[in-house]
């Protein structure tokens, strides 16, 4: 099942690869459309939208599915099930491409509720306790999304179609597509876990690594960028959008300092993935919708990496995510660290690494265009930051002395995880430069001075000795945490926001209605209704009954009685 | 002795007495139907070997003489007094409290349960259908509209609070049997032929207990915990308890659900919703009734077994019948 899948998705990205640059060539763009029942005046109809951008997302999708499958051959070898494992991915990335080249509403929905429906399932995968809270709060915070896109095809039917890409340059100040923006933006946000909605990004690091490595990085939370990118001529001057840039630059820097507290690795990365989501965003909603689709391709090959380097860790590591646990890992699996370092050094932003491309060119137009002092800060904070965390992981996991037991196996022989990372390890490398010559028909101009183009450097240098500096802890080192004990467990505990979504919404809704129950319905509605109106019917029974039990006279003689009563009241 | 050639006889003028009372063109003729009515019904019931019996057909005979003296008084008073018109209400009032008190109806029906306790299933069988049909066609002549929609309610809420208590299956039936009175009355107000429906399914329901009954000699609630009836014995009592309540699918839904259209059209709210109440009491005692029966689990003697008095393919048919009834109705029309 791997292999079929395998060589499957990796010919379907390859065919994808070369349409691609045919359609960037020529300039082409295909509308396919099936009319599947046509009746009276309804049809049926289902469309499909090839553009270089689709096709571009679908290789890269597929790319990174067919060797997170083949990874997941070696990773979840002891699993019993592992065709319903296989069959579940493969079904998350058919929905993702169906939402990929979908350009009307309906058939996004099928691929957004696809996507939501079979995280779940693989979040779940594990059936333990935690496995199954986490998996209740990834899939009711998508499943708001979920609702919000019904909204929009609610509203959108005033149009007449559900096709989008048809109306966007025409309808803007329509009352109609106002409505629909906000809710395509909280749709979208749901599913790349802005600030209201991102406790489950880190919560959902439950799932087993394939599915981290596919799905929380480079596919499902990416859909909601992906969305806004699509509907970006719609919104672009809208106020929605400067909501938007608040939130996201929020998510960003929030993220950035909680993943700076976090000693559990898959959650680290998990962070790092909400930063890197706020950037897109925070870009996106800045107005440039090609550079935060540059950032979405380049991003989801390095982070792939990331978790699949991470998972050969933790197998080593006897199952243990802890990253105390680890160290020295450098000198022993130089394979793995080696994608392991080009993997962070990527996401920090290194120069000519993929990440640079995109990063830079975002904090270059950043610095470019006059944007407030709030933005410029937090942009080159969060750059600075995930420099931070990045330097604190390469320290913790690979540079200090080894922390777990005196027997070990480090393991680093594994062939088939090893080349699907470095399939990956190539495109991550390559990527950068390869999509920015096709994206970019002609390159930004930008012209800064010196200084403002060093700043990139200056804050990378400042993270990384921060991140040097706070990784050498030792058995009498000063528990920092603890003297600032209210401040860090908010910045440590992402700022409350998994205590709001679980604890916070549901209790006040099950203290209240175990207050109705013992009360109401187990207390007064008893009087009322139950037994209460059983012993009034009783009651009567047993009145009448009186009156029934009766000598024989007493009943011929009231038929008589009422006779005479009617005789003299009204004849006489 | 009561021998059969003696029951045919006395059957035969019973039904025609009720031809006679119904198709006549004077009161008088009414008057004359109703008299052979009684005459022929009282020695269907006694059995001169039961004391029991005898004393049964003697309240049966009172009652009812007494109910037809007062019928004949009121048609003399009414050929003498037509000229007077406000006189009308009054008499029609009298009238209709005689013929009331013939059918057992409330506020008169003191008489109903006490007789059907002291009667065999069959005679008790024809206590609640056919003897009710001369009454209320003649109620149907001449009747006066406020005081019967009053009765109607006594019968209702008679019918179901009193059934609450009992214990015996006759007993009960009597008080469901006044209740469906209710139903009927209200229906002959509205149209003979909704009657003749409704009075068509509802002895066609009372058969089917009553024959159920009979099979099984059961007379008491109790007995019919502690027996053994096999499955399609006990499924043909629920399905005919639950059409006697009158629940959806089965044929008892039928009539009152033609009834309740056309109090909500007419805008009776009142009425309907004391109709729907009581309807709710007797569901209640029917299911009490029923309910051990169609548990899985329910207790079992083992030490006794029942003994059918004939075969019971008939059963079969009569709940196969209730069931598919509400169905195949529909097909009339086709």
């Amino acid at each position: 099942m791997c292999f079929n899948s395998l060589f499957f998705l990796f010919f379907f990205s390859m065919n994808n690869f070369f349409f691609m640059v045919y359609f960037i060539m020529n300039g082409l763009s295909v509308f396919f459309e099936w009319e599947i029942v046509s009746f009276n005046s309804m049809s049926i109809v289902m469309s499909i939208l090839l553009d270089w951008m689709s096709l571009l997302f679908m290789m890269f999708v597929s790319l990174i599915s067919s060797v997170v499958i083949f990874y997941s051959k070696s990773y979840m070898n002891s699993e019993l099930n592992l065709n319903r494992f296989i069959i579940l991915v493969l079904m998350f990335v058919f929905s993702m491409v169906l939402l990929i080249i979908s350009p009307n509403l309906i058939s996004i929905l099928l691929g957004w509720d696809g996507l939501g429906l079979i995280s779940y399932c693989l979040v779940i995968y594990y059936q333990n306790l935690k496995s199954y809270n986490a998996g209740m709060l990834t899939a009711l915070s998508n499943r708001i999304g979920d609702v919000m896109i019904l909204m929009v095809i609610c509203w959108v039917m005033n149009y007449g179609s559900w096709n989008y890409i048809f109306y966007m340059d025409f309808m803007k100040n329509d009352y109609v597509m106002f409505v629909v923006s906000f809710m395509i933006i909280i749709a979208a946000m749901t599913k790349s876990a802005q600030i209201p909605f991102s406790s489950w990004l880190p919560a959902a690091m439950a799932a087993p690594t394939p599915v981290s490595a596919l799905v929380h990085s480079s596919t499902l939370v990416t859909a909601g960028v992906y969305l806004l990118i699509r509907f970006n001529y719609l919104l672009i001057d809208m106020f929605f959008f400067k909501i938007l840039l608040f939130l996201s630059i929020l998510t960003m820097f929030m993220s950035g300092i909680s993943a700076n507290y976090e000693f559990d690795l898959k959650k680290i990365i998990a962070l790092s993935t909400l930063s890197q989501l706020g950037l897109m965003m925070s870009i996106l909603s800045l107005g440039f919708p090609d550079i935060a689709f540059f950032h979405l391709l380049t991003h989801s090959m390095f982070k792939a990496l990331l978790f699949m380097c991470a998972g050969v860790i933790i197998h080593m590591m006897n199952d243990i995510q802890d990253i105390r646990y680890m160290g020295g890992l450098s000198l022993y699996i130089p394979l793995t660290s080696l994608c392991l370092n080009i993997s962070n050094l990527s996401l920090c932003g290194i120069p000519f690494l993929s990440g640079f491309y995109s990063k830079d060119l975002i904090l270059e137009m950043v610095s470019f265009n006059s944007f407030n002092l709030m933005v410029f800060i937090l942009f080159y904070l969060s750059t600075g930051l995930t420099v931070f965390y990045t330097f604190r992981l390469i320290m913790y996991v690979m540079i200090n002395d080894f922390n777990l037991m005196m027997i070990y196996n480090l393991y680093d022989e594994d062939y088939i995880m090893l080349n699907s990372m470095f399939v990956l390890l190539f495109m991550s490398l390559l990527s950068g430069s390869f999509l920015s010559w096709f994206i970019f028909s002609y390159p930004y101009m930008i012209y800064l001075p010196f200084n403002l183009k060093l700043m990139v450097i200056y804050v990378s240098i400042l993270g990384s000795i921060l991140g040097f500096m706070v990784s050498n802890m030792k058995i009498y080192s000063l528990n920092k945490l603890l003297m600032s004990y209210n401040l860090s467990n908010f910045l440590c505990l992402m700022w409350f926001m998994p205590n709001l979504s679980t604890y916070g919404l549901s209790y006040i809704y099950l203290n209240f209605s175990q207050i109705l129950f013992k009360n109401i319905d187990m207390g007064w509605s008893e009087i009322y209704s139950g037994k209460g109106i059983f012993n009034i019917l009783k009651n009567y029974s047993v009145f009448y009954n009186v009156y029934q039990m009766n000598n024989f006279k007493i009943y011929l003689f009231s038929f008589i009685l009422w006779f005479m009563i009617l005789f003299i009241f009204f004849i006489i | 002795m009561n021998n059969n050639s003696n029951k045919m006889f006395f059957l035969f003028i019973l039904f025609f007495s009720t031809l006679i009372s119904i198709s006549s063109n004077s009161w008088f003729g009414c008057w004359i139907g109703l008299e052979i009515n009684l005459l022929s019904f009282i020695p269907l019931i006694s059995n001169s070997k039961n004391l029991l019996s005898v004393e049964t057909s003697l309240k049966y005979f009172l009652t009812q003489s007494l109910a037809s003296i007062n019928f004949l008084f009121m048609i003399l008073i009414k050929f003498s007094l037509l000229k007077n018109f406000d006189m009308n209400n009054i008499i029609s009032i009298m009238m209709n409290s005689s013929l009331l008190m013939k059918m057992g109806s409330a506020p008169f029906h003191f008489w109903f349960p006490n007789i059907v306790e002291g009667l065999s299933w069959m005679n008790n069988f024809m206590l609640m259908t056919w003897q009710k049909i001369s009454p209320m066609i003649l109620l149907s002549y001449y009747f006066n509209k406020n005081f019967l929609i009053f009765m109607i309610i006594m019968n209702l809420i008679i019918g179901s609070l009193g059934g609450l208590n009992q214990t015996s299956l006759r007993k009960l039936l009597a008080f469901s049997s006044i209740n469906n009175l209710g139903w009927m009355i209200f229906s002959i107000m509205i149209s003979e032929n909704l009657w003749l429906f409704y009075f068509l399914i509802y002895s066609m329901m009372i058969f089917m207990m009553i024959s159920l009954f009979f099979l099984m000699n059961m007379y008491f609630m109790n007995q019919l915990f502690i027996n053994n009836m096999n499955f399609f014995i006990k499924l043909n009592l629920l399905i005919n308890f639950l059409s006697l309540g009158g629940l959806p699918p089965f044929m008892g839904f039928m009539p009152k659900w033609i009834i309740i259209n056309f109090l909500l059209i007419n805008k009776f709210y009142f009425l309907t919703f004391i109709f729907m109440m009581t309807s709710l009491i007797i569901i209640y005692y029917y299911i009490r009734i029923i309910y051990s029966s169609f548990m899985f689990n329910y207790f079992k003697m083992k030490w006794m077994n029942l003994l059918m008095k004939n075969n019971m393919s008939l059963i079969n048919l009569s709940s196969f019948i209730s069931i598919s009834s509400m169905i195949l109705s529909t097909f009339i029309f086709m």
